[in-house]
């Protein structure tokens, strides 16, 4: 627990780092949220109105300030782009995010496990090969290009899916987001699978599974019992980062399957200079990342015993 | 054993997304739209409409936003609205008006039996509340309503408007959406809370907006069209890529594709079961210049470089030939256009000889700005880089992110940009007075362009109500500002709408306006 506790910790300076980072990062690059508001009616006049509604005719240290004074209230502010409070906008986006990263990391266990295995099976044998190969394909294609072929594929030539959106309620979204999360985990799996591949071949010249072999334990039981539980820690590490990545990567699959996700707001976000909430999206991002390296260690004690988070 | 990770990877996955900004996004258009009915129009169904982005408000006082401006013209309604040609008004929430002896006051009758969606009949009392918060709407759009004096509401059927000078323009400025009508006082809510579900008299009443997703109008119970609208609901979906649009559109989710890109509009025309529309626009794409960038300020330079492009390759290139060369300020669906102003066309020996009589007679460097990602505005960009070559000018073309573009053109840092209008009035005076007038606040369209009696004439126009004398005035306005080559005006684009063939009734005026209560669905 006091492992726990330190990490949760660590996020307090990690995001007022990130908050620094992109306060003064945002600011300092030329643009104006009024430009985007006002487009082409523009005026002078107009724009200095705006300033003063939005308090960035103040100094930059100033609104830095007012940025933290009300974010340990709790309040992001108000969004420049929809007058909207920046929370509730981020709150509703984050859903989207979050279950196609889920969505698409169960699909890149489902596809990798099996796989690792195969190949682990039989060294530099043909389906060693083939398995170590084909998937590289995935991760070769654009992801945007690849879901437009599944799009056409499986949504407009045979009609299993809809060809966009993120669907209402829970099976509403399993069965919208399906592609995406594929399109997701094809490109995480190939990565995964190699990670696998190389520890179980590590696993698998140990002098335990010599013994379990010598014993008789049937080939399924010592796969999934001695050799996957003991080779499936890199495999996690590797998991772990790329989806960290992913969070803040997602934004091309949003973008082409129209999720309304934190990617896509943060890329609008970023395009009309809508502070607030570009200051919110990076702190959301900042502490899920935080999180997601958490979950990733804290399941190494949960598959391994002999791992202890000691001082 | 110890694990670290280090908090490194936030920040990394953090800049990572500042770098993935890069990548850019642009364009915009407009409507269009002409399904022929077919048949008796049947009542029901959701329409679909795929939008390139999110709304941004409901306020309509305050909005300049076209994607929102489209979706609460079908909740707000104004007394006068525009006629599918674009050139004219009709009587909408008014039914008629009288006008006094001095121009100054004008008397409209409100129509009979009109209802706001939440059952409460319309009154003069809202159309005074509405046209004075609009009248109000720093930094919107009251700008229009600057020639009002005061509103009056004698009666519940009568609104009497007091004008400060005799104005031309009135109708065209009530038919604007920011004088759509809303409940006095709110209907008793703050005007932050009233936006947020608005109410209106329009075919549509407010459902939900799940920004960033959808925004969602149903069938207004109240609706004073006998029998309309058909649809039981218009859903506005955001989806931001022209792909994933177009591949709505063919399996059947959206009815309405609102942006098909100019490269698909070619194949959407073939495509069984897509109706594709290009709707007679009042777009009117321009190349600005700097006249406080040297050697802009010198005519015969900003005369060269319109008298070198070649508008009709322009057309061919970006809009894959579905629009037509501009030879006026003002586009040809707007009231006294006028189409014999020659403009400045495409004639390299006289560019030429108006280099040589420039200050520049060997030519310079310059620069344009255009929005990284928005290929038509690269495409126009690398064409002026060839074209203005023989003329001695390198063209060096820089590619910043949208907001920054914009940004630049409003503060004058810029020696040439692109840039675009759209009428929201059917009458000149909208454009001419931000264009030509540097009092119009923007520095005419940010150009620093200032010609006395370009000006005069404008003013003029703006205050003589007999169209004839208008005429001439507008004539000599387009003719100089042509002449002056203060803009190259480079070409007019019609609005393109891809929908799906069960649509039916779908229209778009010159002026963006739908009017969704006329749209159907057959099976």
């Amino acid at each position: 627990m006091t492992f726990v506790f330190q990490r949760l910790l660590m996020l307090i300076p990690v995001a007022i780092g990130v908050t620094i980072v992109v306060f003064f990062m945002i600011h300092l690059i030329p643009g104006d949220p009024a430009s985007t508001i006002l487009g082409i009616h523009a005026t002078p006049k107009a724009v200095a109105f705006l300033h003063h509604e939005w308090g960035l005719d103040r100094p930059l240290v100033s609104q830095y300030w007012l940025f933290m004074d009300r974010l340990v209230h709790g309040n992001l502010g108000q969004s420049l782009y929809y007058s909207a409070p920046a929370a509730s906008i981020i709150a509703t986006r984050v859903p989207a995010t979050l279950w196609l990263v889920v969505y698409a990391a169960i699909l890149a266990i489902a596809i990798s496990v099996p796989l690792a295995m195969i190949a682990a099976s039989r060294k530099d044998g043909v389906r060693d090969h083939v398995v170590r190969a084909v998937p590289l394909v995935g991760l070769g294609m654009p992801p945007f290009w690849l879901a437009i072929l599944l799009i056409y594929a499986f949504a407009i030539t045979v009609h299993w899916f809809p060809t966009s959106g993120y669907g209402a309620g829970f099976f509403g979204h399993l069965h919208s987001m399906f592609l995406p999360a594929l399109v997701v985990a094809i490109a995480l799996a190939p990565v995964v699978i190699r990670a696998l591949r190389a520890s179980m071949l590590n696993v698998l010249g140990a002098e335990y599974i010599t013994t379990a072999k010598s014993k008789g334990v049937p080939a399924p039981q010592l796969f999934l019992r001695h050799v996957l539980r003991n080779a499936v820690i890199p495999a996690v590490t590797v998991l772990g980062i790329n989806i960290g990545f992913l969070i803040g990567g997602t934004v091309i699959i949003e973008n082409v399957f129209a999720i309304p996700g934190i990617g896509q707001l943060m890329i609008s976000s970023i395009f009309q200079r809508d502070f607030p909430v570009v200051q919110g999206v990076t702190l959301v991002f900042g502490v899920l990342v935080v999180m997601v390296n958490l979950l990733a260690d804290l399941s190494y004690a949960a598959l391994d015993p002999r791992v202890r988070f000691d001082r | 054993m110890r694990v670290r990770i280090t908090s490194a990877k936030a920040l990394i996955a953090a800049s990572a997304l500042v770098v993935l900004a890069a990548c850019g996004s642009g364009g915009s258009s407009s409507s269009s739209g002409s399904a022929a009915p077919a048949g008796a129009p049947i009542r029901g169904g959701n329409l679909v409409f795929d939008a390139l982005q999110d709304a941004q408000s409901m306020n309509n006082t305050t909005v300049f936003d076209n994607n929102s401006i489209w979706i609460f013209e079908q909740i707000f309604q104004p007394l006068y609205t525009v006629t599918n040609n674009g050139k004219g008004v009709e009587p909408w929430l008014a039914t008629s008006y009288t006008m006094s002896p001095d121009k100054k006051s004008y008397t409209f009758k409100l129509r009979p039996g009109v209802k706001f969606s939440n059952g409460k009949p319309m009154t003069s009392a809202d159309v005074k509340f509405s046209i004075d918060q609009d009248r109000k709407a720093k930094g919107g759009w009251d700008f229009l309503d600057l020639a009002i004096a005061s509103v009056d509401d004698p009666s519940p059927g009568t609104v009497v408007i007091h004008l400060k000078y005799p104005w031309a323009p009135l109708l065209a400025d009530l038919s604007i959406f920011a004088n759509g009508i809303v409940p006095n006082n709110y209907d008793g809510q703050t005007e932050a809370q009233f936006y947020t579900h608005p109410i209106g008299t329009g075919p549509f009443m407010w459902d939900y907006w799940h920004k960033g997703q959808a925004l969602k109008l149903v069938r207004n119970p109240y609706y004073w069209q006998r029998g309309k609208p058909y649809l039981n609901s218009v859903t506005w979906e955001d989806v931001p890529s022209d792909n994933t649009r177009e591949l709505n559109l063919k399996g059947g989710q959206a009815q309405i594709d609102q942006t098909p890109a100019w490269s698909t509009v070619d194949s959407l025309k073939t495509t069984p079961g897509v109706t594709m529309s290009l709707f007679p626009s009042t777009q009117t794409n321009y190349l600005a210049f700097n006249e406080h960038r040297k050697p802009f300020g010198d005519v015969h330079v900003r005369r060269a470089i319109s008298f070198a492009i070649n508008r009709a390759a322009l057309v061919k290139a970006v809009l894959f030939g579905n629009g037509k060369p501009a030879n006026s300020l003002l586009p040809p669906q707007v009231p006294f256009y006028q189409a014999a102003t020659q403009g400045l066309q495409f004639d390299l020996t006289a560019a030429k000889a108006e280099m040589a009589k420039s200050s520049v007679p060997h030519g310079f460097s310059t620069e344009i700005i255009v929005p990284s990602g928005n290929s038509d505005y690269i495409t126009i960009a690398t064409i002026l880089q060839a074209e203005l070559k023989p003329l001695g000018i390198k063209l060096n073309i820089s590619e910043l992110d949208p907001n920054t573009v914009n940004n630049d053109e409003q503060h004058f840092k810029y020696d040439m940009v692109l840039t675009l209008w759209t009428m929201d009035i059917p009458d000149p005076d909208e454009l001419t007075y931000f264009a030509v007038d540097p009092q119009g606040g923007a520095s005419s369209f940010f150009t620093f362009y200032n010609n006395p009696t370009v000006v005069k004439d404008t003013v003029a126009a703006e205050k003589t109500t007999d169209p004839a004398a208008r005429q001439s005035f507008y004539n000599v306005v387009q003719a100089d500002a042509a002449a002056d080559a203060f803009m190259a005006f480079l070409y007019y684009s019609p609005y393109p709408y891809a929908s799906t063939s069960n649509v039916h009734g779908f229209f778009v005026t010159p002026l963006g306006n739908m009017h969704m209560e006329d749209v159907w669905l057959s099976k």
